[in-house]
């Protein structure tokens, strides 16, 4: 009788700090994505281990927590490269070469984004907790930590991932990735900054810890609410460059 | 007649004419007024597009240099290709609601091929250059009524699914003239309607003149000849081609087509049909005279272009986590096509085509690994220029490559074709491509690429008739 009531008790443990874990992960969601809608020009510089640097850029819109299209404007060989996120794990990408849009399967998904240290999966809009199962592992002065693990493991190239955030204002610090051998092999450190009522990260950098690459993406002119319509998120948008 | 000539000469070097000196000021003085009109026509054009594009969207002028180089490892080594371009694309956005783009390429394209000296005074011959209006076409958003677009001018429609080859897409002419970049196609003169419904796309282009595909230049040429067959005994003293473009009336000269798409689950479906021209010529008709004895003949071959209905559908989306893709198309006859041979008074006719359609269709798939690298295997049965069931071919075709150092060196190890003409004569009849191929990007906007091309093969399919002519070469783009 004693080790059933204890089972209970372990189970009503786990499912209270398994429930917080998910609630932390909401509100973080929650503030990443506040605004109906946002607009944004983004800086991408690519360090390599020797300090070599190259830059890109694009011009992000985002509604919702599931509609992003991302388009390059600079360097000349990428620019008009446009990527669609849907709901739905649906995205497009466009090829002005090629002058029709393809579909992208899975498969791409873990590889680089445009030769950054961003996967395509890390481009997508989606909110973290409809892709990962969230577990606290730690809660110091100014930080919860959070494990994640894929929901669909078979789609994404971590085992799991754990994500830093701010108790007080739920941003995301810093997010580690681990590869399937458990091994860490990105890090993401975050600097968030807030533009009237909203949170947005104003940088974000990405270092591949296998080779010591980097990449910086940088978000300015940014604008929040601004009513986007609908039809820009169409793949009838994505190819009308 | 020598001595007029120096006489002339003569005479216009005292008037001036070819003294070095007052040639020079006369020069200068040219120049000048020359320098100053193209710098008064450049202050015009600037102040012009201000004024013009002095908006939020102003005309982005974009484009590419590139050049590209081969030749032939067989001995005597020669040159086999060389080509130079610049590849110019304009766009100018008005707002949401409509977008000019323009893209033309200016080519310096072969070699001085030059039999006399009188040649030497036309740069056309020493220096082949041409310039291609690719595409010039505005598109209008929300046309009449809302999701509605027009697309009016010079444009190409990119229908299918497959990489570079695509059966359904049979509305622009092909543009086979570098038999390696197949795929290519040609700008058509059309209107085009699209309307959008939510994820269905539903598009009708017109196409109101025909516009014939260009055949490959240099030793490609030979394989997309027809040279007739002959009798034991007989020689071909000379063929002369003609050919029979359709008329310019409304009704002969248009061609049209409607696509309609959708997507469903995590596939793009997409149904299509198409009345047009084929774009490549058919026999018609042979008329053979002797040549001065019985034994060499003259042929005086017509050619023309028929008409057909095609009917297509094609599909991509994700199947077990490989990209995958495919097209079918039926490419209907209206009647049967046979040639006529006339002979002094003889005349005979031979079966080109049944009148029955013939079906091409393609697969495709895709795949990324964990390493990064990236596999692509395609399956085709007939090429872009086969007609009838009967002389299509299937073509396999695989590419594997992985890229390092962020992208900028990408190695293509394994990538080539195989291709069947005749699966119960197989050790005959066959042709095997292998390209590999190694690219870097030193920057961003610059890239160099090296590979070779290795043919072999038997048999008399396209293919097979330029076996054995390896080819290496060099590409070097640049995009600003």
């Amino acid at each position: 009788m004693k080790k059933l009531i204890l089972l209970v008790l372990i189970a009503f443990a786990w499912q209270a700090e398994a429930q917080t874990a998910i609630d932390i992960l909401k509100k973080h969601d929650e503030i990443t994505f506040a605004a109906k809608d946002q607009k944004a020009e983004l800086t991408i510089t690519l360090t390599d281990k020797k300090g070599n640097v190259s830059t890109r850029k694009a011009v992000m819109y985002q509604k919702g927590m599931n509609k992003r299209l991302t388009r390059f404007t600079y360097p000349e060989a990428q620019a008009g490269i446009g990527f669609l996120s849907l709901p739905n794990d649906v995205m497009y990408v466009y090829l002005p070469a090629f002058g029709k849009e393809r579909r992208i399967a899975s498969h791409v998904k873990n590889q680089t984004f445009a030769g950054t240290d961003f996967s395509y999966d890390d481009m997508e809009a989606v909110p973290s907790i409809e892709k990962y199962n969230p577990k606290l592992i730690k809660t110091t002065e100014t930080e919860f930590v959070l494990e994640m693990i894929p929901k669909k493991p078979e789609t994404s190239e971590y085992s799991k991932v754990i994500i830093y955030i701010n108790r007080t204002t739920y941003c995301s610090t810093k997010t580690e990735y681990f590869n399937k051998g458990g091994i860490k092999i990105k890090e993401l450190i975050h600097k968030f900054e807030k533009k009237g009522n909203f949170w947005y990260a104003a940088s974000a950098e990405m270092t591949d810890l296998r080779n010591g690459h980097k990449t910086r993406m940088t978000m300015t002119n940014i604008t929040f609410d601004s009513n986007l319509s609908d039809d820009i998120f169409t793949v009838k948008n994505l190819v009308n460059i | 007649m020598k001595h007029k000539l120096l006489n002339k000469k003569k005479e216009r070097f005292i008037a001036g004419d070819l003294n070095p000196l007052l040639i020079l000021k006369k020069n200068k003085s040219n120049l000048m007024h020359k320098s100053l009109k193209i710098i008064f026509i450049a202050l015009l054009l600037i102040t012009s597009f201000k004024v013009v594009f002095a908006q939020d969207n102003p005309l982005k002028i974009t484009g590419k240099f590139s050049t590209d180089q081969r030749f032939r490892t067989a001995k005597p080594q020669s040159w086999s290709w060389n080509e130079t371009r610049i590849d110019l694309s304009m766009s100018k956005k008005f707002e949401d609601k409509a977008k000019f783009y323009s893209n033309i390429w200016f080519r310096n394209i072969g070699f001085s091929n030059l039999t006399a000296l009188n040649q030497l005074y036309d740069k056309g011959q020493t220096s082949p250059f041409n310039i291609d209006l690719q595409e010039a076409y505005i598109d209008v958003n929300n046309f009449i009524f809302k999701d509605l677009n027009l697309k009016a001018g010079r444009q190409k429609f990119n229908w299918g699914t497959g990489d570079k080859l695509n059966p359904v897409n049979t509305l622009n002419p092909l543009d086979l003239e570098d038999i390696w970049d197949f795929g290519r196609y040609q700008g058509s003169d059309a209107m085009k309607l699209t309307y959008y419904l939510k994820s269905l796309k539903f598009e009708g282009i017109w196409l109101p003149f025909f516009r014939p595909s260009t055949l490959p230049i240099g030793d490609w040429a030979e394989a997309f000849m027809t040279i007739p067959e002959l009798p034991a005994g007989i020689s071909l003293n000379s063929l002369i081609n003609h050919i029979q473009m359709p008329d310019l009336s409304l009704k002969n000269s248009s061609s049209y087509g409607f696509k309609s798409s959708a997507t469903i689950g995590s596939f793009d479906l997409a149904l299509h049909y198409t009345y047009f021209y084929d774009p490549i010529p058919s026999p018609d008709s042979n008329v053979i005279t002797f040549a001065g004895s019985f034994t060499k003949i003259n042929v005086n071959a017509f050619q023309q272009y028929i008409r057909l209905h095609n009917a297509g559908l094609s599909f991509s989306g994700e199947l077990f986590k490989f990209g995958v893709w495919g097209e079918f198309s039926a490419f209907i006859p209206l009647e049967e096509l046979n040639m006529q041979t006339v002979f002094g008074t003889s005349v005979m006719d031979s079966l080109i085509l049944e009148n029955k359609p013939w079906y091409k269709y393609l697969i495709g798939t895709d795949y990324t690994f964990k390493d990064g690298s990236y596999l692509n295997i395609q399956y085709l049965h007939g090429f872009f220029h086969e007609k009838g069931n009967a002389n299509l071919n299937d073509y396999f075709t695989i590419a594997w490559y992985k890229k390092f150092l962020q992208d900028k060196l990408k190695i293509t190890p394994l990538s080539g074709s195989f291709i069947v003409a005749d699966w119960k004569d197989l050790g005959n009849k066959y042709v095997f491509i292998y390209n590999p191929e190694i690219s870097f990007m030193p920057n961003d906007n610059t890239e160099i690429g090296l590979g070779v091309r290795i043919i072999y093969g038997k048999g008399g399919s396209t293919f097979a008739t330029v076996k054995d002519k390896d080819e290496v070469f060099i590409k070097i783009g640049y995009n600003f």
